[in-house]
């Protein structure tokens, strides 16, 4: 009797699984829709909104002055990023010459608060990483003290609202500069330290290097900024490409590489930019001239004069940019946010298309997005 | 090093605190239930009293591991709270109580009387059977280990299996069961593919553990983990550590024994010199093996794929509250008691004292120290301590809680695998890897005299 070959008909099934808007790892509250076969990731759908607060109706409804204070929390984590494109957008329509001692505290202050969100994001890409108790707090540590240093002049730690149309807030006083350069002499020790524990370890290589590769031609189809597009091989930084405020009289190496990243190549571009921001600083510190800090008055009934006017800047996540049309009234007639964080985030389905679930952290992680940034 | 002292002494002060409350406790109900009533018993009633007497000598080891688990995972939780706070710049639990002594007893209060959530869906006969699946074993497992590390105590005597290193092992084999169960039962999906990954990564990584402690087994020639601790007594040279019994000769020339005893124990001269340093490298890297295949099995970072956090929310516990979770955080912790001291009888010789007994009779005062305590009222009339039992348990905590504070070291320092490098990881390196270590092993050790 021949042996029947009986064919058992397992049925699988792909598994859809809701990762957010609770989830310990998606950065606050994005939904991804994940279809899973096993372990794998077949399709990836990011659900925004959750955190929409209308922030561009917003500013059609508050006054300048109001409304200033109120983008800082656009992107909490860069916050002088935020107010310094509006201010470059205001000025720009309002004809406001900005004093150059303004000009370079705004470079000093935003380059400090680029530093705070690298070291923030350094943290939590480790806890995405697995690594939950150990080197995530000492990125913290070197953090409060660069928002001790922005609090004693801008009197918040987080919502600086610093930078003002016309100029910045407050003349800091001469000790500041020296705690400040005391802080940029300890610091790239600081980084060295990070690096001994992060940037060899086996664990972190293997979890890290050949993940999410951002190809040149995803990234510009999707219109991805910031050090994710500059550790994939394109040269572009708006503080060289597009220079404003003080940036070309300052030397410093735009951290580009010369192929297609992984996101270890993504880590190590924050890293690498840190340090730059050390020598921008001090660059700073050295050249600030005496003078005034302000070209407008700052009041709560002031206007801005009709017209359009757009201004971007680097942010840490990459290009920033404010779009605002004024009647020469109280309040703007329209705002527009072009955010990084929400064009980075849409190369997420590229990137996560075939790669394990446990990956989806490492390469989610290494895109830095802000969900306020992304939703608005 | 960013630790400042203060804290260090903070915690020192905590730890010792902590180890006397435990040990003084678990010693005195042993002691009571175990020798004074039955003592008592015995003036009251004469030998009619020789039944009750026995049944109570029999239930001392289990009152003594039940009163032993709730503290010890008290202490553990909050050991390793602090000194994870010590090592990331933080300050960690220091409200409750006199700097934080109480933090644990709070959040075990905490956890009694929350709301004990059954999700919708869920198989509730499972979900609530998983959490008391995953404990037993724990306790199950560390039963055997007492007479191993009490140096054979007559009380825990009849604890001491012959098969006992594998009874210990099948025990510590079950709790993946639970785990899936867990997954299963919630009806959550993270929790099932915790479940699911924690069972593949159990079964992988159980191979090379065994595999590891096997070659221990074959240098001592027994699975009684009593006579495997007894014959690592004399020394560090002794331990299973290095070389499973392979350097006893070299320790008893050492020791005054001379070429005598070099020839008696390497009798084939160079080769057996050479087969002894391959003996010692083997059973090092047996105690790597045992360690990273104990740190999957016990679900700790850098293997704690089933509970990842950044990717599972929590995995298989993830739909858990109130009791159950404090049953599964209580048997996690005791797992990694359990495993610490199957290292430490296994490995590093129990209660053995590192320094062998040639050199400590020679230090002034400790053989009077010794000879005084035996002699004492507590050891003659009221059998409270003797010698042997309290110094053998001093050096069994002192290396158990050095191997737990060792695994909270790598929980600061490392992140997490990948599941499928976690995979490779176990069955393309570490089995191969104990498979040739396990060769070697049964080959060298033909060449040496072991044990002497």
């Amino acid at each position: 009797m021949a042996t029947e070959i009986q064919e058992i008909d397992l049925k699988t099934d792909e598994m859809i699984i809701n990762m957010g808007p609770q989830h310990p790892a998606t950065h606050g509250v994005l939904r991804l829709l994940l279809t899973l076969d096993g372990e794998t990731v077949k399709h990836v759908e990011p659900v925004l909104g959750h955190l929409h607060r209308a922030q561009e109706w917003q500013g059609q409804n508050r006054t300048w002055f109001q409304y200033q204070a109120l983008i800082d929390r656009v992107d909490y984590l860069s916050g002088m990023f935020t107010s310094w494109a509006m201010a470059r957008a205001c000025e720009q329509l309002d004809g406001v010459t900005v004093p150059e001692r303004a000009e370079y505290m705004r470079v000093i202050v935003s380059e400090m608060n680029r530093i705070t969100s690298h070291l923030l994001w350094l943290g939590t890409y480790l806890i995405d990483l697995g690594a939950m108790f150990g080197f995530p707090f000492y990125p913290f540590r070197e953090r409060e003290k660069l928002f001790d240093l922005l609090e004693e002049i801008a009197g918040q730690r987080m919502m600086f609202n610093y930078i003002r149309i016309g100029g910045v807030l407050r003349d800091p006083k001469p000790a500041w500069f020296d705690k400040l350069k005391a802080f940029l002499d300890e610091f790239p020790d600081r980084i060295d330290e990070y690096e001994t524990i992060v940037t060899q370890n086996p664990i972190f290589l293997k979890r890290t290097k050949g993940v999410g590769i951002l190809k040149q031609s995803v990234a510009t189809d999707y219109g991805v900024t910031g050090p994710c597009l500059r550790s994939s091989g394109i040269d572009m930084d708006l503080r060289r490409t597009r220079p404003y405020s003080v940036y070309p009289d300052l030397k410093f190496d735009v951290i580009t590489f010369d192929k297609e990243g992984d996101t270890w190549d993504r880590y190590m571009a924050r890293i690498l930019e840190m340090r730059q921001c050390v020598d921008i600083i001090r660059q700073c510190v050295e050249k600030i001239p005496t003078g005034d800090i302000m070209g407008k008055k700052q009041m709560a009934g002031m206007r801005i004069k009709a017209g359009e006017g757009f201004a971007a800047v680097e942010s840490p996540r990459g290009v920033l940019g404010c779009y605002v049309t004024s009647s020469g009234g109280e309040k703007a007639v329209r705002f527009r946010w072009r955010n990084p964080s929400f064009c980075n985030l849409t190369i997420l389905p590229e990137l996560l298309k075939g790669c394990p679930l446990s990956d989806i952290m490492a390469i989610f992680g290494s895109i830095d997005i802000i969900l306020p940034d992304v939703d608005r | 090093m960013f630790a400042n002292g203060n804290e260090i002494s903070k915690i020192s002060t905590l730890t010792i605190f902590w180890l006397i409350l435990i040990f003084t406790i678990v010693w005195m109900v042993c002691w009571a239930v175990g020798i004074a009533l039955p003592m008592l018993c015995t003036q009251l009633w004469g030998d009619q009293a020789n039944l009750l007497n026995e049944i109570l000598r029999a239930l001392t080891p289990v009152i003594a591991i039940l009163v032993f688990i709730p503290f010890n995972a008290m202490f553990m939780v909050l050991i390793e709270r602090r000194a994870l706070a010590l090592w990331t710049v933080r300050k960690g639990p220091n409200r409750v109580g006199p700097d934080g002594y109480l933090q644990t007893a709070a959040d075990a209060i905490k956890l009694l009387l929350k709301e004990d959530i059954t999700p919708t869906g869920a198989d509730a006969v499972m979900h609530t059977f998983a959490p008391i699946l995953f404990f037993a074993p724990s306790i199950i497992g560390a039963i055997p280990l007492l007479a191993a590390v009490t140096n054979d105590h007559p009380l825990f005597h009849i604890l001491n299996l012959p098969t006992g290193i594998f009874y210990v092992l099948a025990a510590s084999a079950l709790p993946v069961v639970a785990l899936v169960m867990a997954g299963w039962a919630s009806n959550n999906k993270y929790s099932l593919v915790g479940g699911l990954r924690s069972a593949a990564q159990a079964i992988s990584y159980e191979i090379p553990l065994v595999l590891s402690l096997v070659t221990v087994c074959l240098m001592a020639g027994t699975l009684d983990l009593v006579k495997i601790v007894q014959q690592q007594a004399g020394g560090i040279l002794n331990w299973n550590l290095l070389g499973g019994g392979a350097l006893v000769g070299l320790n008893q020339a050492i020791g005054g024994g001379g070429a005598k005893a070099l020839e008696a124990a390497y009798p084939m001269g160079p080769v057996s010199y050479i087969c002894a340093g391959l003996l010692v490298c083997s059973l090092v890297i047996s105690f790597w093996l045992y360690l990273t295949g104990a740190c999957a099995e016990i679900n700790r970072i850098p293997f704690d794929l089933p509970e990842a956090e950044s990717e599972l929310v929590s995995g298989y516990n993830t739909e858990y509250s109130g009791i159950k979770f404090a049953i599964f955080f209580l048997a996690e912790f005791t797992n990694l008691f359990v495993v610490a001291s199957v290292t430490t009888v296994m490995f590093l010789g129990g209660g053995d004292n590192p320094i062998p007994p040639y050199i400590l009779d020679k230090i002034p005062g400790i053989p009077q120290m010794v000879a005084a305590i035996r002699e004492s009222f507590f050891c003659q009339t009221l059998h409270i301590i003797n010698p042997e039992t309290l110094f053998a348990t001093l050096w069994v905590i002192a290396k158990v809680y050095g191997l737990v504070i060792f695994a909270i070291l790598i929980r600061a320092t490392l992140p997490r695998f990948r599941i499928d490098q976690l995979m490779a990881f176990g069955w393309k390196r570490l089995i191969p890897l104990s498979l040739i270590v396990f060769i070697i092993v049964v080959f060298a050790r033909e060449f040496v005299n072991i044990h002497g």
